[in-house]
C-alpha cells in the first residue's frame, strides 16, 4: 500500500508537462486531437489510460491554468459521451463526438420534468414516430446549459402503452431545432441563471438521431448518470467545483476566526470529513486500477460529499456573523486559483441548497445505497409495472366506465 | 500510489477473521451478573501466541517478524470486529513503548520474550484524571544510590489496560520534576493491582498501586516518546473501532431484514433504511481514515500526528454514535444483557475515552493545521 501521489518526476507526468509546454495555450481541439479530454476512453477518442494518468493529466491541465474539458463541456465527457461509443452508430460517432470532445458543440441533457424529477421514468415528453422522423412534445426542467448547448440529450416516452422505465428512448437534439423554446428559471441564488425550462412544441427530429434502440432510453440514462468521472483528489462544495473544508481552514485561519472556539471544532470535524471523502475517491480510484471489485464507497461518497459541501459553506457563512446577511465577495479569503462561479462562497452558499437535490434528492440517493449495498427491501412504486397510460387510471373508475 | 490492499494483507486478513470467529467466544460474557473476570482472556491469548500475534511488531534482530503498522492494523480491525478478549491490545501498547522509549539492552533482554513467549505487557501512565497523555503522573520515582538504573517507585498509574496479568509494565513517574517512563516488572509485591469493575467487560482494566516498586529507568523521556506512542495508540483504537462497526452495521442490517412490524420487515421503512446508509457511511469512512492511518505512520511526524488523530476522532464518535443506533433499530431486545448490542455500545464508550475525547483529538489537528498551512 502506498499513499504517494505520482511524483513529480514522474516520466508520465514530464510528458504532458512537456506537450504543456510546447502549446502553451492549446485549444480544446488540440487538447481532444491529443487525447487529454477523455484520456480513459481507448484510442482514437482517448488513451486508454488508468485512472492515474487521468489523474496526472487533470493534475497538470489545472497547473497550467487551463480549465478543465470536462468543466466546459460536461455532458458528453462525463456522462453521455460514451453511449455514443457503445450503442451509438458509425454516423453518429463521427457527427457528434468530434466537435463535442473539442467543445466546439456544448450539450446538455433533458431529462428531469415538472412532475418527474427523482422519479425521472414518469416523465411525460412523447416522441411519436412519423415516417423517417419523431414529433416531440412536452416540457423539460432544470435543464444546465440548454441555452448554451447546440445539442441535446432527450428522453422521451415512445410508447406509453407499456410500464413507465420501457416505454422510454433517447435522442440527439438539435437545440435549435424550429419549435424549442428555452427559458431560465430565476433560483433561489438570485444571480445564476443555471437553470433553464425547455419547452417542446411538436418538434421534428429525424429518426437517425435515435440513440440505440427505442426503449432503451431507461437503460442509457440510468448509466449516463453513474459514469461519473471519479472527482479527483478535491472533495469540494457543489459538486467538487466549489471550495473545500481545507481551504475553509485555511480561509478562517487568514481571516483570523479559527481561534474563535465556536468556530474551530466544527472546522476542523469538517477538514476530518473533507480529508476522508478524498481518500475515498483515491480507493475508489486504485481498486480500479488494481482491477478490484469496487466496494460502495462511490455511492457512499456522493451521499456524504453533497451534505459535507453544504456545511463547509454553512460554517464559512456562519463565521460572518451578521455582515453575511449583506451580498458580499468577502466571505473568506480565497487561497486557491478562481474556478468559476462557485469559487465565490457567497453565492456558493446560498446556491447551495439545490446539491442535496440535483441529480437525485439525498433521499431517494439514501434508499438507493441501502436497498443496492445493504440489500434491504425496495421502496413500493404502485406505478411501476401498469402501462404508463393507464397510471391514474383507477380501477374502480374504469369499472364505472365499463 | 496504491490505496489498495495487497494479497498478502488480505490474506492476513481472512486467515485472521476465520481464526477469530471460531475461536472468539462471548457466551461467557452474555450471561447476566458477569465481569471482565468471565473474559476468556487466558485461553485466547495461548492460542494468539500460537500464531505469532505478539512477535509482529518486534523487529526481526530481536526475534519477532517486523511488520508494519498496516499489518497491525488489520489484526485489530478483526479483533475489534468480534470484540476478542485478549491482552493483545496491552502487549502492543507496552511493546511499542519499548520499542520507542527503551535502551538497546532493555530491547534486547525484553523483546525477544514477547516475540518468543508472548510475554504480557501494559502501558501504564495515566495519572487520577485518566489523561494517559498529561506532563505528570501519580507516581514517583526516586533513586537508589548503588542500583545504576533501578528505581523505586511509589504511587497509582490509572486505567490500565490488560495490567491484569501483565508481566511487565511501563509505567510513569515522576523523577526530578519530569515524567519518565519505567521497566515494572508486574509480578513483584511491591505492585498491587486494583481490579475495576470497568463497563467494558470484554476486557480486563486496573489501576496499578505501586509500593517502593522496582523499576529500570527507561532513556527516552516521557514527553520526547509521547507522540510517536500515541500516533500509534489512536491507530489501534481507531482500528478496533472500525471492525467493531463493520459488526454493528452486518448484525443490525441483519435484523432489520427479518424483523416483521406492521406487517413488513423493519428494514423497509424509510427511517431505518436511512439510518443504517448513514451507518454504511461511518463504517466505510472509519476503515478508510485507518488504512490512511497506519500507512502515515511510515511516513513524517506531520502527516503520522494528523492521520492518527484523524482515524481516532472519526472512529470513537462514529462508533459511539452507530452502537447506540444500533441499539434503537433492534427495540428492547437490544436493551437486554443476553444481546451483543451492549457489548460493542460499551467497547465504542471506552475506546471514546480512553486516549482523550474526540474534540482533544481534534484540538490536536487545529494546532498542526495553524502551524503549517497545507
Amino acid at each position: 500500500m502506498d499513499f504517494d501521489f505520482p511524483a513529480d518526476d514522474d516520466q508520465r507526468r514530464t510528458e504532458v508537462r512537456e506537450w504543456l509546454k510546447e502549446h502553451s495555450q492549446p485549444t480544446y481541439a488540440q487538447l481532444a486531437e491529443k487525447g487529454f479530454t477523455v484520456p480513459h476512453w481507448p484510442r482514437p477518442w482517448g488513451l486508454g489510460a488508468d485512472p492515474e494518468l487521468q489523474m496526472i493529466i487533470d493534475d497538470e491541465l489545472a497547473r497550467a491554468g487551463i480549465r478543465a474539458p470536462h468543466h466546459k463541456n460536461p455532458v458528453p465527457i462525463n456522462n453521455c459521451g460514451q453511449s455514443l461509443l457503445r450503442f451509438g452508430t458509425p454516423e453518429q460517432q463521427e457527427r457528434f463526438l468530434k466537435p463535442a470532445l473539442a467543445c466546439e458543440q456544448i450539450w446538455c441533457m433533458l431529462f428531469s420534468e415538472p412532475s418527474a424529477g427523482s422519479d425521472v421514468g414518469a416523465l411525460r415528453t412523447t416522441a411519436r414516430r412519423e415516417g423517417d422522423h419523431y414529433v416531440v412534445r412536452g416540457q423539460k426542467m432544470w435543464t444546465s446549459l440548454a441555452d448554451k448547448a447546440h445539442i441535446g440529450v432527450l428522453v422521451a416516452r415512445t410508447d406509453p402503452s407499456v410500464p413507465k422505465h420501457a416505454g422510454l428512448s433517447q435522442f440527439l437534439v438539435d437545440m435549435n431545432s424550429p419549435g424549442i423554446t428555452i427559458r431560465p428559471i430565476a433560483d433561489m441564488s438570485g444571480e445564476s441563471g443555471e437553470y433553464n425550462e425547455v419547452f417542446f412544441d411538436d418538434v421534428i427530429v429525424p429518426a437517425d438521431r435515435l440513440l440505440g434502440k427505442e426503449g432503451d432510453g431507461w437503460k442509457l440514462s440510468m448509466q449516463q448518470l453513474q459514469t461519473e468521472r471519479v472527482a479527483l483528489s478535491r472533495p469540494g462544495a457543489i459538486w467538487g467545483s466549489g471550495p473545500s473544508a481545507r481551504e475553509l481552514v485555511d480561509g478562517l485561519v487568514a481571516a483570523g476566526r479559527f481561534k474563535n472556539t465556536l468556530v474551530r471544532d466544527e472546522a476542523v470535524k469538517l477538514w476530518i470529513e473533507g480529508e476522508i471523502l478524498r481518500l475515498l475517491a483515491l480507493r475508489s480510484l486504485s481498486d480500479r486500477m488494481n482491477a478490484r471489485e469496487s466496494g460502495p464507497e462511490g455511492a457512499v461518497r456522493k451521499m456524504v460529499a453533497a451534505p459535507h459541501g453544504q456545511r463547509v459553506l454553512d460554517l464559512a457563512k456562519r463565521s460572518q456573523g451578521v455582515a453575511g446577511m449583506v451580498k458580499n465577495r468577502d466571505v473568506l479569503p480565497m487561497t486557491r486559483a478562481e474556478r468559476g462561479p462557485f469559487s465565490n462562497w457567497d453565492h456558493a452558499f446560498w446556491w447551495s441548497p439545490a446539491v442535496t437535490l440535483g441529480v437525485g434528492t439525498q433521499e431517494v440517493l439514501k434508499n438507493v445505497v441501502s436497498e443496492r449495498v445493504l440489500g434491504l427491501p425496495r421502496e413500493k412504486d404502485p406505478t411501476r409495472h401498469t402501462p404508463f397510460s393507464q397510471i391514474g387510471k383507477t380501477p374502480a373508475s374504469q369499472g364505472k366506465a365499463a | 500510489m496504491n490505496f489498495s490492499l495487497s494479497e498478502d494483507h488480505i490474506m492476513l486478513r481472512d486467515t485472521t477473521a476465520d481464526f477469530l470467529r471460531d475461536q472468539v467466544d462471548l457466551a461467557p460474557l452474555l450471561v447476566p451478573g458477569s465481569d471482565a473476570h468471565q473474559a476468556p482472556y487466558e485461553t485466547l491469548w495461548s492460542q494468539i501466541c500460537e500464531l505469532g500475534w505478539p512477535a509482529m511488531i518486534v523487529p526481526p534482530e530481536h526475534g519477532g517478524l517486523g511488520m508494519t503498522e498496516i499489518d497491525v492494523s488489520i489484526v485489530l480491525r478483526e479483533c475489534g470486529r468480534t470484540l476478542a478478549p485478549s491482552p493483545f491490545l496491552g502487549t502492543l501498547a507496552g511493546t511499542w513503548a519499548l520499542l520507542i522509549g527503551g535502551s538497546q539492552a532493555q530491547q534486547s533482554r525484553w523483546l525477544p520474550q514477547v516475540a518468543e513467549s508472548g510475554l504480557r505487557m501494559a502501558l501504564a501512565t495515566a495519572p487520577a484524571n485518566g489523561d494517559a497523555g498529561a506532563t505528570t503522573a501519580d507516581v514517583v520515582a526516586s533513586a537508589q544510590d548503588d542500583s545504576g538504573d533501578t528505581y523505586r517507585l511509589s504511587g497509582t498509574a490509572h486505567y490500565v489496560v490488560d495490567a491484569p496479568g501483565a508481566r511487565l509494565l511501563v509505567v510513569a513517574a515522576m523523577l526530578e520534576g519530569q515524567k519518565r517512563l519505567f521497566l515494572v516488572k508486574g509480578d513483584q509485591e511491591a505492585v498491587h493491582l486494583e481490579w475495576l469493575d470497568w463497563r467494558d467487560i470484554t476486557r480486563q482494566v486496573a489501576h496499578v498501586h505501586c509500593h517502593e516498586a522496582k523499576g529500570e529507568l527507561m532513556p527516552v523521556d516521557c514527553e520526547a516518546a509521547w507522540p510517536a506512542l500515541r500516533n500509534r495508540l489512536h491507530l489501534a483504537l481507531a482500528a478496533e473501532s472500525a471492525g467493531g462497526l463493520q459488526a454493528v452495521l452486518e448484525d443490525t442490517t441483519n435484523y432489520v431484514k427479518e424483523r416483521v412490524a406492521f406487517g413488513r420487515p423493519i428494514g423497509a421503512y424509510q427511517a431505518i433504511k436511512h439510518g443504517l446508509a448513514d451507518m454504511l457511511a461511518q463504517t466505510e469512512f472509519t476503515a478508510t481514515a485507518v488504512l490512511y492511518a497506519a500507512w502515515a505512520q511510515s511516513q513524517d511526524d506531520r502527516t503520522a500526528t494528523l492521520a492518527a488523530a484523524m482515524a481516532q476522532a472519526y472512529a470513537s464518535e462514529a462508533y459511539r454514535d452507530a452502537t447506540h443506533r444500533s441499539i434503537q433499530m433492534f427495540g428492547a431486545i437490544g436493551f437486554t444483557w443476553e444481546m451483543k448490542n451492549h457489548l460493542y455500545f460499551k467497547r465504542a464508550r471506552a475506546n471514546a475515552e480512553l486516549l482523550g475525547s474526540a474534540a482533544e483529538h481534534r484540538e490536536l489537528i487545529a494546532r498542526v493545521l495553524e502551524a503549517t498551512p497545507h
